[in-house]
C-alpha cells in the first residue's frame, strides 16, 4: 500500500505523510478505515518507527486521521480547514503544469476542459 | 539513554578522540558517520567498554559501562571484525551465549536460525563472511539487548538479508524501545533507518542532530533571472555559490520559507528548491573547504 523511494529527495517522513494523504484523497482509505500500526508499517517498510510515529502525529494534527488509544489510527470523517500554505503550493503546481501544457502548444480550451473534467468527476463521487 | 561526556583518548602521541560528546535517546536509532579514520570504531570500542577512557564518561541510563557486567549483559555489539571461538559451530556459540546473557531468548534463536537458514552444526569458521555476519546477528538479537551497537553491520550482506536484519532491528525498537547506535558508510540506507545522525570528524563530533531537522535546514537552490544583474542575497546564509551558464546554484543553510521569501522578492524566472540528501550533506560538511570535492558534487 505504501511506497517509499529512498532515492527521492523528499524525506521518508514527508513521503509517508504524502502517501497517506494520497490514499485518503483517492478514496483507497475510506473514513474510519484503520491505518497500519506503527510496528507493522516500520517492519514492512524497514523504516525507523519513530519516523512513522512522527508522520502519524503530523497527520493527526492536521486532521487527516484520529487516534483511538489502544486501537490505533483511523481516517477522519470530515475534512478540516485547508492549510493555506498547502493550498498555495498546490495551486502553484497547477500553474506550472498549465504553463507547460500551453508551452507545448495545447489549445487553452482543451486545458480548461481537462480541469473541468476532473472537477466534475470529484463532484459526482461526493 | 546513552551519554558520552567529554571523552578523550590518545594512543601514544596520537589523539584519537578529544572532548567528544554523544547523546543517544532511548528507543532511537543513531547513525554514526564520518570519514575513514575519524574515530568511529574507537568511539564504539569505548561505548562497549573495551577501551578505558583517558578522560570523560560513558553512561548507560545512569551507569558507567567500564567493567560493569550489569550493563554489558544488556548490551548487544556486533563488531566490524567478528570473532568466534576456533572450531565452534552455532550450537556451541549459542550455549556459550546462553550462559553469559541472562535474557537469552531460545525461541527467538530457533526462529531466527530457521529464517536465515544457517546450519547449526557447520563450523562457523567455514561460513562465508556474510554468513558469519548473520550468525553474529542471530546470536546478538537472541540476547534481547536493550542497547545495540553495530559497526558496519550491513557490509557484505545481500539485499534480502539486509532487509531481514533491519526488520528485526526496527521491530525491537518499536516493541521494546531498544536503543541503537549504528556506524556505516551506506548513507542511503542510513537515511531510512536512523532518526538521529552524528557526524564525526577528526575525533570530534561535528554535527549531532535529528535527521529531519538536519535536512530541512539546508537547501540546494537553482535560480535564474531574466537579466544578467549580479545579486548578493545578503539576507541568506549561503554556503556555496556557483554559476552555470545563466542558472545559479546556491547551497543555503536557512529555513526553507525564509530562503523562498527572500529569493522570490527578486522575481526569478526559474526557482527550484531541493532538499539535500544525507550523502550530499555529508560530503558538503566534510569537503567544505576543498573545492575539488565540491565540484564533483554540485
Amino acid at each position: 500500500m505504501f511506497q517509499l523511494d529512498l532515492k527521492s529527495r523528499k524525506s521518508i517522513y514527508e513521503q509517508i505523510v504524502d502517501n497517506c494523504k494520497e490514499l485518503i484523497v483517492a478514496g483507497v482509505l475510506a473514513p474510519n478505515d484503520k491505518l497500519p500500526s506503527v510496528r507493522e508499517l516500520s517492519a514492512t517498510l524497514t523504516v525507523n518507527p519513530n519516523t512513522i510515529q512522527k508522520a502519524y502525529r503530523e497527520l493527526e494534527q492536521t486532521g487527516w486521521i484520529y487516534t483511538v488509544s489502544g486501537l490505533g489510527c483511523f481516517v477522519s470523517e470530515s475534512r478540516h480547514e485547508p492549510d493555506p500554505k498547502q493550498v498555495r503550493g498546490l495551486l502553484n503546481k497547477i500553474g506550472m503544469l498549465v504553463k507547460e501544457l500551453l508551452f507545448l502548444g495545447l489549445p487553452p480550451e482543451e486545458v480548461k476542459q481537462e480541469i473541468d473534467k476532473v472537477i466534475q468527476e470529484r463532484g459526482v463521487s461526493h | 539513554m546513552i551519554q558520552v561526556k567529554g571523552l578523550c583518548k590518545s594512543f601514544d602521541d596520537f589523539t584519537a578522540l578529544s572532548d567528544l560528546n554523544v547523546h543517544v535517546e532511548t528507543g532511537s536509532i543513531y547513525g554514526l558517520i564520518g570519514v575513514n579514520g575519524s574515530g568511529k570504531t574507537t568511539l564504539i570500542k569505548h561505548l562497549t567498554g573495551v577501551y578505558m577512557p583517558d578522560a570523560g564518561q560513558i553512561i548507560y541510563d545512569g551507569e558507567d559501562i567500564y567493567e560493569n557486567m550489569g550493563v554489558k549483559e544488556r548490551l548487544g555489539y556486533i563488531p566490524d571484525d567478528l570473532y568466534f571461538f576456533n572450531s565452534y559451530n552455532l550450537r556451541d556459540m549459542a550455549s556459550f551465549y546462553r550462559k553469559i546473557y541472562p535474557r537469552w531468548n531460545e525461541p527467538r534463536y530457533q526462529a531466527m536460525l530457521q529464517e536465515f537458514g544457517l546450519s547449526e552444526r557447520r563450523k562457523i569458521s567455514k561460513f562465508s563472511k556474510g554468513m558469519q555476519k548473520q550468525a553474529a546477528f542471530i546470536l546478538t538479537m537472541s540476547t534481547m539487548p536493550d542497547y545495540l551497537i553495530l559497526d558496519e553491520p550491513i557490509d557484505g550482506l545481500d539485499p534480502l538479508i539486509r532487509k531481514k536484519v533491519w526488520r528485526y532491528v526496527v521491530s525491537d525498537v518499536a516493541e521494546r524501545q531498544m536503543t541503537v547506535l549504528v556506524s556505516s558508510h551506506n548513507l542511503r540506507e542510513m537515511e531510512g533507518i536512523c532518526d538521529y545522525i552524528g557526524i564525526l570528524s577528526g575525533g570530534r563530533m561535528m554535527i549531532e542532530r535529528d535527521l529531519e531537522e538536519l535536512k530541512t535546514d539546508i537547501h540546494k537552490v537553482q535560480i535564474a533571472f531574466k537579466d544578467q544583474q549580479d545579486r548578493t542575497f545578503a539576507e541568506l546564509n549561503i554556503l556555496h555559490r556557483e554559476k552555470r551558464g545563466s542558472v545559479e546554484l546556491l547551497i543555503v543553510r536557512d529555513s526553507g520559507d525564509h530562503v523562498k521569501s527572500v529569493l522570490e522578492k527578486e522575481e526569478p524566472a526559474v526557482l527550484d528548491m531541493l532538499p539535500l540528501s544525507l550523502e550530499e550533506i555529508f560530503i558538503y560538511e566534510m569537503g567544505g573547504e576543498s573545492s575539488e570535492i565540491q565540484s564533483i558534487l554540485f
